[in-house]
């Protein structure tokens, strides 16, 4: 066997070592419901209850961000962003949040908004002007 | 709608545009085929050089169509044609030409072309400076161009029940790609103006950093064009040495597309940081490290004639994986794991075709001649720099692996839900620490492995004597960099052992190669090459761990969240108020105050560093900024500021603003929710409000707002009132006013943040000061030329006549007989005012003009003139003015509007990233120059 074969090998080796190793580092998109019985940290997408209050208010503290959103379950929850409200945040069609489940609300420290499309955008903008 | 014939369209330039795509389209058809055909008649007749001719006309056709395209595109853009939809989308009326590039390529069919466009470019070179190698590469580079033109084709196919797009055209007309009730308009085009460049993309990075990338990725087509043409004629040790060169090429201006959007990223985006390991970043750097492991064997194959095969296989990779990030960035598959945002243009199937194609085509290519490769029957040495040189590529090759798995985790998902359509999907839960934890290993074997490699020589070259050399030149600097790890390691913020790993492992890089370059390199520029880009890999190493771990915050809020329970409460945010001082982690900050011009809105934040004793050390302001979009209705981007030092940068970024800042629609709805209430204030005497106090200083006939716009003959009132709050600890000076502009009456009210108050004069105030003319009591007076009366307070004396006056409530007309009488109002022996009010005879009808004096609130009519007598006849009223109180009226639950809400980060070191960053890209540039003079 060639010196550069052992090498391949040992990297194919490892490479699977890693990828187990890593389905540490997965999680399916979660539900509140999921959240709340493992209590670990998980990514859930679900879209914004605008009917609920968005809670911002950078003058009392520009860490905290409190509104409501409905996962894969419908289920509605709230959820505590520790960040500042995303820019255009009320527009957005789906939200992920990435947190755990803290005595009843979702504490999230990561989020990304989906803005919606661009093709949305052009009728909004041909509505108006037309 | 067919009936229609629209009015204002200019179709001429999208016809032939669309005509040139077409065109384009088949002559590279027409390439791939000629310069097949010529690669076959080579190998039996290298005389016949026909097909290599019209591959030649057949590719030039291509790139005439696609400058030309180019040209009709920019042409269309330029003259606003809005009846295109790409135009109307990427242009608008206020677009700034200098944005006209910025424009040009910020979609998906601009961002094609100019793909293409370098393709032509390199395509044009490769044919006068290729040599014999002309027909196999252009063959295939042409094929790719088949690919790329069909990207713009904008043609529909019949496909089952429904239809299959090929292509989206730049030269598509607006209303049949959308159907909208405007197109039944036949004056459509008067009704619409462009929707416009986002405004996040409107500046110099977006000019400079598209065109850079796309050249690179279009370089990283050449590499594969050569290594399909070494397996396709089978000369597989010629291919390397011009592959070599284009791949320096290519890895240099690639890497420096990389290293540009990173700079964007961090200069003048919001994301608080160079790399993010976004999906979009990933899918660029994959394909570079690929090709990165190429040129490294592909050094090795040169030298000694191993690793061929793998330098075979890493090009087809390289070039297979840009296209594939082309799939991930632009099919919309990556959805929400990214914070890009992406348009979706429906050619998720075609481009995934564009992968499937290119990746059988080379693995065609591959297995039918793998087994003619040549291979050495002498295997590589442990002590030869060509085994640790192609220990290193591997490794970098499983960088890219790991990196574009976790990548690609939305394909996956997207597969998996072909069988289980329940499945939820993967994700990373936090991304960025999982693409750190493994990269981190990548970096240390890579910097041991190239500070090793550097002294050993190919082929194990005289090791016995070589031996004793090398083991020196190794231990010292291993002893070196163990003593800088041991010292510098205490300075960064963390006890992992990895951590001083990696940064042993730059270190050592970092030495070890100016060691080599010290003792061997001078003068050799190819050694130069290698030993200035592997120094710069270990600086950028130090870089990345001192800015990453050592990454602080100057903005910490200590009253936040104090009623929820979190185990890690990180607060890296801060509200200043307009004015006034805050202290935070050493430095006192204050918010002086915004500015807008155009689109922009810049923010003045003072910084005061100061010393235990609270004395300042040093004082800057950071200036950052957020751009409306062109409509004016929200923000489009928050760009931050920052200060550069040697050692460290100062990061500033907007996290907050006052709502009515952020949505000029809010500010409306805000305005309109107010209830305000009506509390009147005695002159010079204080009143109270429902929360606080005032006080009436003055009224002035010249107030200063900064809405109020003043025209000549606008009647304007101003109200000086004194607030304060209960305690006397707030009292602010305000001015609201009034306007009558055209018979309107404008409201100019006064806001007074620190008291949530927002205090207008009554309307009804305005006819108290000025008395309207139904209300007011005339008094007759009589005068003649030079005569004088007392009236009120003063001596009246008319001074003579006007036979041409000019008055705004008065037009002359042909026949008219006017006169305008000179009345000098005298108090004390001294001119106070004149009033000139015109006597008018139109059409035998006499009437006057009224001249009104606002400020003395004098009113003056010439009402006759006795011939007879030569007494003129005059009437004189004055305004009442007998009021005791001004009513004015307050809203007093007003959201404050002067604060701003920030995010300051310390990146220490960042500077050596840089640094880093652009000695390797230096490095690769002096070995492409070192081989320029050679020929392919």
């Amino acid at each position: 066997m060639k010196k550069s074969h052992i090498v391949i090998f040992l990297m194919i080796v490892a490479g699977i070592a890693l990828l187990f190793s890593a389905t540490g580092d997965l999680s399916t998109y979660s539900t509140f419901a999921t959240a709340e019985d493992s209590g670990a940290r998980v990514k859930i997408a679900g879209e914004l209850v605008l009917e609920k209050d968005i809670i911002f208010d950078p003058l009392k503290d520009p860490n905290y961000t409190g509104f409501h959103l409905k996962d894969a379950d419908n289920r509605i929850k709230e959820v505590v962003l520790l960040k500042a409200k995303p820019q255009d945040f009320e527009l957005s069609e789906q939200v992920v949040v990435t947190g755990s489940m803290q005595q009843g609300k979702f504490v999230a420290n990561e989020v990304l908004t989906k803005c919606p499309s661009k093709y949305k955008d052009e009728e909004m903008a041909l509505r108006k002007q037309g | 709608m067919e009936n229609i014939s629209y009015i204002g369209e200019t179709l001429w330039p999208g016809s032939l545009g669309h005509f040139c795509i077409v065109l384009g389209f088949v002559a590279a058809l027409i390439g791939v085929a000629a310069y097949a055909l010529q690669v076959k008649t080579d190998k039996t007749d290298s005389d016949n050089q026909s097909w290599r001719l019209l591959g030649r006309f057949a590719f030039t056709i291509h790139t005439i169509s696609t400058f030309a395209i180019i040209g009709l595109l920019f042409y269309m853009m330029g003259s606003k044609m809005y009846e295109y939809h790409y135009v109307f989308n990427q242009v608008s009326n206020d677009l700034q030409d200098r944005y006209i590039f910025s424009a040009f390529w910020g979609g998906q069919e601009g961002s094609f072309l100019l793909w293409m466009f370098w393709h032509c470019v390199l395509g044009m070179i490769l044919i006068f400076k290729s040599g014999t190698w002309e027909a196999p590469v252009m063959a295939v580079l042409s094929s790719i161009e088949v690919f790329l033109s069909s990207m713009l084709l904008g043609v529909y196919l019949p496909w089952g029940e429904s239809q299959a797009k090929i292509g989206s055209s730049p030269t598509s007309l607006f209303r049949d790609v959308m159907d909208a009730p405007i197109f039944a308009n036949a004056d459509y085009l008067s009704m619409i103006e462009g929707s416009g460049l986002n405004p996040l993309l409107q500046n110099y990075w977006m000019t400079i950093h598209p065109p850079t990338l796309f050249l690179g990725f279009a370089s990283v087509a050449i590499p594969f064009c050569f290594a399909i043409a070494g397996l396709w004629t089978g000369r597989h040790k010629e291919w390397l040495k011009p592959a070599l060169k284009w791949s320096l090429f290519s890895c240099a201006i690639f890497g420096t597309g990389i290293l540009m959007g990173a700079a964007w990223a961090y200069e003048a985006l919001s994301f608080g940081g160079y790399w993010a390991w976004d999906p979009v970043e990933n899918a660029s750097l994959v394909p570079w490290l690929f090709l990165l492991a190429g040129l490294h064997t592909n050094l090795i194959a040169k030298a000694t004639g191993h690793s061929i095969r793998a330098t075979y296989i890493l090009y087809l990779m390289g070039f297979v994986f840009v296209v594939y990030s082309t799939f991930l960035t632009r099919s919309g598959i990556l959805g929400d794991t990214s914070a890009h945002a992406f348009t979706e243009m429906g050619l998720e199937w075609q481009l995934a075709g564009f992968v499937a194609f290119f990746a059988l085509l080379g693995k065609f290519f591959l297995l039918k001649n793998y087994r003619s490769i040549p291979v050495p029957e002498k295997e590589e040495k442990f002590s030869s720099k060509e085994f640790w040189m192609y220990i290193g590529s591997i490794i970098l090759f499983f960088s890219g692996v790991l990196i574009i798995g976790a990548t690609s985790l939305p394909v996956f998902n997207k597969i998996y839900t072909v069988f289980d359509p329940e499945f939820a999907g993967y994700a990373i839960t936090d991304p960025e620490e999982h693409y750190n934890r493994y990269q981190l290993w990548i970096g240390v074997f890579i910097g041991l492995i190239s500070g090793v490699a550097q002294f050993l020589r190919y082929r194990s070259l005289n090791w016995d004597s070589h031996k004793s050399t090398f083991a020196k030149e190794v231990g010292i600097s291993l002893v070196l960099s163990a003593v800088l790890t041991f010292f510098i390691a205490r300075t960064l913020y963390t006890s992992s052992f990895q951590y001083s790993l990696l940064l042993f492992a730059g270190l050592f890089t970092l030495i070890s190669n100016i060691y080599f370059l010290v003792v061997k390199g001078r003068g050799n520029s190819s050694l130069m090459a290698s030993a200035v880009s592997h120094a710069g890999f270990g600086i950028m190493v130090v870089g990345i761990l001192f800015s990453g771990i050592n990454k602080g915050y100057i903005t910490s809020n200590p009253f936040a969240m104090k009623d929820i329970v979190v185990e890690e409460k990180e607060s890296n945010y801060v509200s200043l108020l307009k004015g006034e001082k805050m202290f935070s982690k050493g430095y006192w900050m204050t918010y002086l105050g915004d500015t807008l011009s155009g689109n922009v809105r810049t923010y003045d934040i003072n910084f005061k560093k100061v010393n235990e004793d609270n004395e300042t050390i040093e004082e800057f302001n950071l200036n950052p900024t957020t751009v409306y979009t062109n409509d004016f209705k929200r923000i489009a981007a928050n760009n931050p500021s920052t200060n550069h030092y040697f050692n460290k940068d100062i990061f500033l970024t907007i996290a907050g603003l006052p709502k009515h800042l952020q949505d000029v629609e809010f500010a409306k709805e805000m305005e309109d929710s107010l209830t305000y209430e009506l509390f009147s204030g005695t002159l010079s005497d204080t009143f109270s409000t429902a929360r606080n106090f005032g006080v009436i200083r003055s009224i002035t006939f010249e107030p200063e707002h900064e809405d109020l716009d003043r025209e000549e003959y606008d009647l304007v009132l101003g109200v000086n009132v004194t607030l304060m709050d209960s305690t006397n600890r707030i009292v602010e000076d305000v001015q609201p006013a009034l306007a009558l502009k055209g018979g309107l009456i404008y409201q100019y009210p006064a806001h007074i943040d620190p008291l949530n108050t927002r205090v207008k004069v009554d309307e009804n105030f305005f006819s108290e000061v000025f008395t309207q003319e139904s209300t007011l009591d005339y008094d007759d007076i009589k005068l003649k030329e030079g005569g004088s009366v007392d009236w009120k307070g003063y001596e009246v004396k008319l001074n003579g006549f006007n036979r041409t006056p000019e008055h705004k409530n008065y037009e002359q007309e042909e026949g008219d007989i006017a006169i305008a009488a000179n009345l000098d109002f005298y108090r004390n022996d001294i001119i106070e005012f004149t009033a000139k009010p015109i006597f008018v005879i139109r059409d035998s009808q006499r009437f006057s003009i009224k001249d009104y004096l606002h400020i003395p609130g004098v009113h003056t009519r010439f009402s006759n003139i006795d011939p007879a007598s030569g007494e003129m006849e005059f009437l004189f009223g004055q305004d009442k003015r007998d009021f005791q109180s001004v009513p004015l009226v307050f809203a007093e639950n007003v959201p404050r509007s002067d604060f701003i809400s920030i995010e300051g980060i310390v990146f220490p070191f960042i500077n050596l990233v840089w640094l880093g960053c652009i000695m390797m890209m230096l490095g690769l540039t002096i070995g492409l120059f070192k081989r320029f003079g050679q020929p392919a």
